[in-house]
Order: structure tokens, then C-alpha cells, then sequence
């Protein structure tokens, strides 16, 4: 089996003749991870391409594109061939510095939030900025944002797109995982106006949210439907980013979940599936045990990452809802990061019941975070190999 | 009396939103109803009460956030009535997000909802040093210092407040209750805190516990 065949098959809760594993890595743990002997040789990815460096040249000039960590540890990655769609505001908001003191920096971020950050450290963006404000506080500020967000915007494909060309490219070369990418309404919502006012805003402004809501919609399956309607034979999953829960739950309540989510959710993953796209996989953190049912009656049909400090367990969710929902991630990432027992435990035990059940994609419960070293890394990395064969 | 007050609490406990519960405080206010019974009897009832659904899983953050923005709204007309009265007093809180860590939205959140059932809190902001939230408690001496962490690579900074406390013994002199997204029950414990609170509602719980006591 090949890897992708791995994942789709364990996607769709068919045999597999091993649990797929899937990590995504923080580039500041690989980054560190260099620091505790990871050969930088080994993973980084140079590519030869167009050098932009002081505009553009007709020269090929070789890029370092990033790092390949999971090929170096053998675990996959949902994906290796990405759909390249914009569904971010255009024109971008430009990423600048507006303020600074002697401990922090102050930034317009490109969702044109304004940030806070420190100015060094350890650990810079994985410390994740403070945002101080939003694009989006009202009607007014909702409508002038409304403006960035057309979908029949040209930037929004690559430079090159053209549908025969692209289809072609996926059916010669397609050699791996292809996910196309979306932002769910909550997420939307509370990555525009931050989460307090967002949740506020549900209550204290519902035709404002209706309209956002209802926009949503239209841009999220207009922007998406020439790469969907072309390459929809290769694409494997959704990944729908959501971000909806903590630890004590979701953020919103099933009541709101159905009033303002669940009608468009309905409209976008029927679009999907209509185009024969049936792998939705929802990514949030935080406990969603409470709206699942409405999730799944969205049209999701996958969850990942199921943090265990939260109280999610692929266990007791595989045998609540079964094939409706595939599950990934759920391994413990404070019980791997002790190593020894406690890490052979965490995965033998989550395991021995997952293949059992199938439709399990084994992985941390988020992604690899910093604190894991690389030593650790390894160690989880030999044993879970070990134990992902199904007899 | 005691109708309307109760009209008052269930209107903010079944989230019938600020306009009910303004027409309503007029009403009792109108009767003549003491203002600190309105706040208390009333007002903050009404919050224990969201608190209690959320707990109970019923209501979810944009419930809480909602009914606490109404109390506020509401307070703001009270509040030129009852200054300086005991009713505004009820114990006060230091609050701060730890050095390392520039997470704000959990502590927001517990900040509002303390607010609105009563404690005055006073809020350091984030990536506060340690030293910073000893002196500012020698100076306003709160009862309980409240110590936020998202981060589990700023978690250890909790531990070394902690720390500054029982090295200036005035550890004793105050409650330390921590929170966030990294934090545990174990972990609290593990670092000597009073009380590891999961989410903002049982925070507060905790806070009027201790305040009684």
C-alpha cells in the first residue's frame, strides 16, 4: 500500500495493512531539533525555480522552500500535494512594524489585526502574539472587509492556473495526499473579530453574524469551485479549519452551533460532496464532545487533533459514532514527551482498540510541540513505527 | 420584592437579554428595593445561575460572555448609586498572565466574569514579572492573586511566583489561584497553589469560597 492509499483507505474505514501516522511539525521544533543534532542537510528542501529575490529574472535559482521533516521520520503528511487557493483576504493587509519598546513589537498583521510580540526569546511565534485589535468590530467594518474577500479575485489561483494544465499535472505526478484547504464560520468569525467580541456579537448582533454567516458561504464555495470542480478525482480531504472549543468545551453552544452554523455548513459540505468530495476533516482544538452531533450532521466527517488534555479519546469516540467519523491525532503529547513507560503505554493503549475499529489515523494530539525533544521524538518515533502493522 | 428580584435573576439566567433586565431594575428601583439588594439578590444571582448552566454544560462560552456583558451594562446604571457602599467590595482580586506568556483571552474572560459577580480586579496585564506581582500585592493587598498560563513553555513561571511569595512570607497573606489552558489540578497542586481553576466560572466559585471563609 502506498502511503496515500493508506490514508485514504484508513479515511474511509477500509483495511489498511497499517495505521497511517501523520505529524505536523511547529518550524520552531524543527529549529530547535536542528540545534540538538537533526541533520539540516537531510530535510531541507532546495528547489530550483524563478529567483524573485530583486524582482524577477528569467533564471533558474535554487530556493530553500522549507524542511521535510516528516519524510526524515517516515510519518506522512495529509498534504504533500496541496491545492493552491487563496482564501485569505486580497489584497493582503502588509505585515509591518508599527511600534516598538525596549521588550515587545507591535505589528499589522496580514488579517489586518494588530498584534503584540516579543521582540526576542526562545521561542518568538510559537509564544504566539497578543492581538490588541481586529479588522472587524461592526456593519461598517464588516462591509469594508467584505471588499478583500471576493471570491472571483484572479490572485486567488496561482499565477500559472489553467484547469487542463493543473489536471494533467495531478494525473502524472499526484504522488501523494491532496487536501484542499478552508476556514470553518467559527474560525472565520473569531479570527476577524477576535473570540470575545465574536461570541458577543452571536448574542448582542445577530444580523451582523447572519450576514457574515450567509457570506461566508457564498465565498468560501465560490472561491473553491473552479480547483474543486477540476481536480475533484484527486482530491482527498478537506481540512476545515475551525478552532471552535478549550478545555471545558466548545465555545458555542449547540443552540448556536445550529441557528447560525449548521444551515451553511450544510450548503459547503454539500458542495463537496456533490463534487464526490466526502472527507471532511475538522480541525480544533479543545473539547467538541458536545456538538458533534451537529457536526457530524454538518457534513464533517473527520476530527483531528482530539487533545487529550481536554478529555477527547479516540476510544470512546470511535465507538460513539462509528464510520460517521474518522478520528486523527489523540496521542497524548505530556505522556510521549515523558518517553519509557508512560509513552508505550499512552500508544499501545489508544492502538490495540483503533485497529480494531479502523478509521483511525494515528498522531500527536496536536501539533509537535517545542518542549518535545528531539531524543524523545525518536524514541516515540521507533516504537509507534513498530506498532502501526495491522495482522 | 422578592418577585422582582427573582424576575431579575432568571431574566439574566435565561438570557433574555439587557433590555429585560434594565426594565426590570427600573421597576425594582421604583419600588424602592435597595440597591445592593438589586446587585445582590438580583443581578448576581442571575450570573451564579449562567454560572451554574455552564458548569452543567448547558450554556458555553458566548452564554457566559453575554450574560456577564449584561450585568456590566447594568452595573454601569447602578453604579453612581452604590459607590463606596460595601456591596462594591466584596474582595479583591490581583490578576496577571505570567512572564513568558502574552495570552490574554482566558484571564479577559475571568476578568469579566469576576467583575460582574463583584470583585474588584486588578489586572497586570500579560508577561508579568514575578517581582511585579509581589509588590503590586504588598501595595493593594488583594485576597486571592490570580495567575493565568496558556503556554506549557511559560508554565514553570507560576512555580516561581509562587516561589516569591513564600521567599518574602507573605505567602500566607494572600490566596493563589491559577488558570489557563496549560494548567491542571495536578499542576497546581504540584506548585503549591491554593486552587487550580479549569475554566473562568469555577475560578470565580473558588474566589467567592475563599472570600467567605
Amino acid at each position: 500500500m502506498t502511503p496515500r492509499e493508506r490514508i485514504k483507505n484508513a479515511m474511509h474505514f477500509k483495511k489498511v495493512d497499517a495505521i497511517p501516522w501523520v505529524e505536523l511539525f511547529y518550524e520552531e521544533t524543527t529549529l530547535k531539533w536542528f540545534q540538538q543534532g537533526l541533520p539540516a542537510d537531510k530535510i531541507t528542501v532546495v528547489d530550483w525555480m524563478m529567483n524573485d529575490g530583486y524582482g524577477s529574472f528569467i533564471l533558474n535559482w535554487p530556493i530553500v522552500k522549507g524542511f521535510d521533516v516528516n519524510s526524515y521520520f517516515g510519518c506522512g503528511n495529509l498534504g504533500t500535494c496541496p491545492v493552491p487557493v487563496d482564501v485569505g483576504p486580497i489584497p493582503r493587509f502588509k505585515q509591518r512594524k508599527i511600534g516598538e519598546d525596549s521588550k515587545y513589537q507591535e505589528y499589522i498583521m496580514e488579517t489586518g489585526a494588530r498584534a503584540k510580540r516579543f521582540k526576542s526569546g526562545e521561542y518568538i511565534w510559537y509564544a504566539m502574539p497578543m492581538y490588541t485589535q481586529f479588522p472587524v468590530q461592526d456593519k461598517k467594518s464588516w462591509e469594508e472587509y467584505k471588499k478583500r474577500l471576493d471570491p472571483e479575485d484572479r490572485r486567488r489561483y496561482p499565477k500559472d492556473w489553467e484547469k487542463d494544465a493543473y489536471l494533467k499535472i495531478f494525473e502524472e505526478h499526484q504522488d501523494g495526499n491532496t487536501l484542499i484547504s478552508t476556514t470553518g464560520f467559527y474560525g472565520f468569525g473569531a479570527q476577524l473579530m477576535g473570540i470575545v467580541n465574536f461570541n458577543l456579537a452571536l448574542y448582542r448582533d445577530p444580523g451582523l453574524i447572519q450576514d457574515m454567516v450567509e457570506y461566508w458561504e457564498y465565498f468560501t464555495i465560490e472561491t473553491l469551485r473552479d480547483a474543486v470542480e477540476t481536480l475533484k478525482d484527486h482530491i482527498d480531504l478537506v481540512f476545515w479549519w475551525e478552532d471552535l472549543a478549550e478545555k471545558h468545551g466548545p465555545n458555542i453552544s449547540p443552540k448556536l452551533y445550529k441557528e447560525y452554523l449548521l444551515p451553511h455548513y450544510k450548503e459547503v459540505t454539500g458542495f463537496f460532496k456533490r463534487n464526490k468530495i466526502d472527507r471532511i476533516m475538522m480541525d480544533s482544538d479543545g473539547n467538541t464532545e458536545p456538538i458533534l452531533d451537529l457536526v457530524i450532521e454538518a457534513g464533517i466527517t473527520g476530527h483531528w487533533p482530539l487533545e487529550v488534555n481536554a478529555g477527547m479519546d479516540v476510544r470512546t469516540l470511535s465507538k460513539r459514532y462509528g464510520n460517521k467519523l474518522f478520528l486523527a491525532g489523540n496521542l497524548d503529547k505530556r505522556e510521549i514527551a515523558k518517553g519509557g513507560e508512560p509513552m508505550r503505554k499512552e500508544i499501545d493503549s489508544k492502538l490495540l482498540v483503533m485497529k480494531e475499529t479502523g478509521g483511525y489515523i494515528a498522531g500527536l494530539d496536536h501539533l509537535v510541540p517545542v518542549e518535545l525533544t528531539l531524543e524523545r521524538f525518536k524514541e516515540y518515533a521507533t516504537y509507534l513505527k513498530e506498532r502501526l502493522v495491522v495482522e | 420584592m422578592a418577585d422582582v428580584l427573582d424576575e431579575i435573576s432568571s431574566s439574566i439566567g435565561g438570557l433574555r437579554g439587557a433590555e429585560e433586565v434594565r426594565h426590570l431594575v427600573n421597576a425594582a428601583l421604583s419600588q424602592g428595593i435597595p440597591v445592593p439588594d438589586i446587585v445582590d439578590k438580583g443581578l448576581r444571582s442571575g450570573l451564579q445561575q449562567v454560572g451554574a448552566k455552564y458548569e452543567g454544560g448547558e450554556y458555553f462560552l458566548a452564554e457566559l460572555l453575554f450574560a456577564a456583558s449584561i450585568v456590566d451594562e447594568t452595573m454601569q446604571i447602578l453604579r453612581p448609586r452604590i459607590e463606596g457602599q460595601a456591596i462594591l467590595k466584596k474582595g479583591r482580586i490581583l490578576l496577571g498572565t505570567v512572564r513568558g506568556d502574552m495570552h490574554d483571552i482566558g484571564k479577559n474572560i475571568f476578568r469579566m466574569i469576576a467583575d460582574a459577580a463583584g470583585f474588584p480586579v486588578e489586572d497586570l496585564g500579560v508577561d508579568v514579572e514575578p517581582e511585579v506581582f509581589l509588590e503590586q500585592s504588598k501595595l493593594t493587598k488583594p485576597h486571592i492573586v490570580g495567575l493565568s498560563c496558556l503556554l506549557t513553555t511559560a508554565l514553570s513561571e507560576i512555580g516561581v511566583v509562587v516561589g516569591e511569595f513564600e521567599k518574602s512570607g507573605t505567602r500566607n497573606n494572600v490566596r493563589i489561584l491559577v488558570g489557563g489552558n496549560a494548567v491542571t489540578k495536578e499542576f497546581g497542586q504540584q506548585v503549591g497553589a491554593d486552587e487550580a481553576a479549569l475554566n473562568a466560572v469555577e475560578g470565580v466559585d473558588y474566589c467567592r469560597g475563599a472570600i467567605k471563609e
